[in-house]
Order: C-alpha cells, then structure tokens, then sequence
C-alpha cells in the first residue's frame, strides 16, 4: 500500500474503504460454497446423545436425591428419570433447531 | 513385538511426585502437556504478532484470520454484548484446537516418550464445562438478578402444566455441562482409540504373517491415513463446537428471556 500525505486524511479513508470493500469482494469470490465445516455424522450423533444422555442422566440423579432425602425410594427415581427423558427430548430438540438454522443460513 | 495396546496412549503418569495436604498434587504427563499447550500458544502469537505490521505477513494474517473468526462466532450467537467475554472464549478455543492438534503427533520427545491428548481426558473436559457453567450463573445472576430465573419460565406456557416445564427445563440447564464435556471427551477418546487399533493391525499382521503380512499391512496403512487426515479434521470441529455452545450459553446468561 502506497503512503500517502498525511495531512490528506479523507482520500486516505476512502482508499482505506475501497480497499476494504475489494477485499471483501474478493473473499466473497474465494469463499468456499459450504462455509461450515461439514458436520461429521458421527458428531453429530455425538451431539445428539450426549444431550439426551445428559438430561437423563441428571433427572434420575435428582431423583435418587430426592429418594435418600424424603425417604419414597423408588418413586423418586422414577418420576426424575420420566422428566429426565422429557428434558433430553427438549435438549435435543433445541439442539436439532440450532444446527437446522445454522445450515438454513447457507 | 511393539505394543499394541490401544488405552495405553492415554495413561496418566507421575514426572515430578509433589504432595501436599495428603494430596497427591504430582506433576504428570497430563500437567505437561496443558503447560506445552499455554507455552506454545503464548509464544506463537508473540511470534505472529510480533511485527504488528498494518499489513501483515502469512503468520500475522494467521493469527488475525483466528481472531476474527471467535469474535464474529461470539458477535453472532451473544449479539455486540457478548463480545466482553472475547477473551474467555477466545482461551478456550485457542486451548482446546491447540490440545487437539498436539495430541495429533503419533511420536513426541517428551518424558514418557508418547504423545498425550489432554482433551481426551473427562477430567479436563468437564473443568472446562464447569467453568462455562459457572461463568453463566454467577454473571446471570450478577447482570439481571433475579430476571436470571425467568431462563426457567418459557413465556406463553398455560400455568397448570408450568411446574413441570420449569422443572424440565432446570434439567436441561444442570445437564449442560454434562453434554458441553462428554462430547468434546468422547469424540476425542474414540478417534484416538480407531487411530491406535488400526495402526496396531499393521504391526500384528506383520509379526504374525511376516513378509507377506507387511504386504497385507497396506490396507490398515491406508485407513490409518485417512483416519488421520480425518481427525484432524475432528480436532478443530470439537474445538470449534465446544466454543460456539460456550457463545450460545453465554447468550443465556446475557438475555435470559430467550
């Protein structure tokens, strides 16, 4: 890049705009068709079943917590393993809605 | 025979012994290559930024080129807001990619002579979930005070059935770093374990057939280097992963009312 004058501040701006504006062009130009790396379908199972892995696991642990506490062993289990599921389920939901509009933005 | 043992890759064991409040705070392999990563890290950008050139050079633009591309992650997923934690997830990524990627060496002149992924590790993993975790509680609660809790109470939800979407939805929150860490651990210890069994089938084949087991040890050979060239690949996704959800549950500490 050329130096220019100093005291000419605003041609220098421009020229720092255009500049900036043909690099984004040209970026624009080179950039590959599928900007996301392509998620792997072992990842994305991954993905998947550790977040439904994760909320199941956690409700039954609750559950269990609340068995030794209250002393209703086994409902306690069973009712945080049922809403354990229902929170995996809404895990994975939210996490099949992120990537589909990660890949809608494409 | 060479050892083909796939698990022994990621032993875990004592360089200097050190206890302390009957503690056993030894330094390990493990706290080796966590130090390695923040040197090399540290010491890569001083190099590439060194110049601080306005227009930069291949290893300048490098470096630029992985700071634009957190903070555009950041700006997108936490909005203009989000961008005070740059440096937090900034860490993050930078560590988990450079972990990754030094795991990647097959040989390393280091004590124990074998390379060691420190991500392949649950411990680490969930340390870092847990940091994420907390980061999004206490400044929730530091930032919107009690509006925090509103992230439990979806809004349009008929009262009657309330108690019971609240309470799934506190499920799914303590779950989070159970997800956030199992992935990047999981994904990490099995492309590590493939890796390790098929290289093992060459030096088998070999021990076992001889000349012509060398021979046959060209299709193992193959599908090492292309589970190589494959993970590679899966040491920047993971990386990339774990820090765009740290972006997405930033984003809930910063909006809590979805």
């Amino acid at each position: 890049m050329s130096r220019k004058d100093e005291s000419q501040r605003d041609p220098s701006i421009s020229d720092l705009d255009s500049l900036q504006q043909r690099i984004e062009a040209r970026r624009e130009k080179y950039r590959p068709k599928q900007d996301k790396a392509p998620a792997s379908a072992w990842s994305l199972g991954m993905r998947y079943g550790s977040e439904f892995f994760g909320g199941v696991l956690v409700g039954g642990a609750l559950g269990l917590v609340l068995d030794y506490f209250a002393g209703i062993s086994p409902w306690g289990l069973m009712a945080g393993t049922m809403f354990g599921f229902a929170a995996g389920t809404l895990n994975v939901v939210r996490a099949a809605r992120e990537i589909g509009s990660e890949s809608q933005d494409e | 025979m060479a050892d083909t043992n796939p698990i022994k890759q990621f032993e875990v064991h004592e360089l200097v012994p050190f206890e302390a409040f009957g503690l056993n705070l030894a330094f390990t392999n493990s706290s080796f290559f966590m130090v390695l990563t923040t040197v090399l890290t540290i010491v890569l950008f001083s190099l590439a930024m060194s110049s601080r050139a306005l227009v930069p050079n291949r290893s300048q633009s490098v470096a630029e080129i992985i700071y634009g591309f957190v903070a555009d992650m950041l700006r997108s997923s936490a909005g203009a807001e989000g961008l005070r934690f740059f440096p937090f997830v900034f860490t993050l990524f930078i560590f988990i990619l450079v972990a990754n990627m030094l795991g990647m060496f097959p040989y390393f002149p280091a004590p124990g002579a074998h390379s060691f992924t420190v991500t392949s590790h649950l411990i680490v993993t969930v340390a870092l979930a847990m940091l994420v975790w907390l980061t999004v509680i206490i400044y929730g609660v530091f930032k919107n005070g009690p509006k925090f809790l509103k992230l439990f109470v979806p809004s349009g939800v008929p009262i009657y059935i309330l108690p019971f979407v609240t309470l799934i939805e506190v499920i799914s929150f303590i779950s989070r770093p159970i997800s956030h860490s199992v992935r990047l651990f999981a994904n990490m210890l099995a492309g590590h374990i493939l890796l390790k069994v098929f290289a093992g089938f060459i030096v088998m084949l070999g021990a076992g057939l001889g000349a012509g087991g060398y021979l046959l040890g060209i299709f193992p050979f193959a599908m090492t280097l292309g589970l190589t060239a494959l993970e590679f690949l899966v040491a920047f996704l993971q990386a990339y992963v774990f820090a765009v959800l740290t972006c997405i549950y930033l984003s809930d500490a910063l909006h809590p009312g979805h």
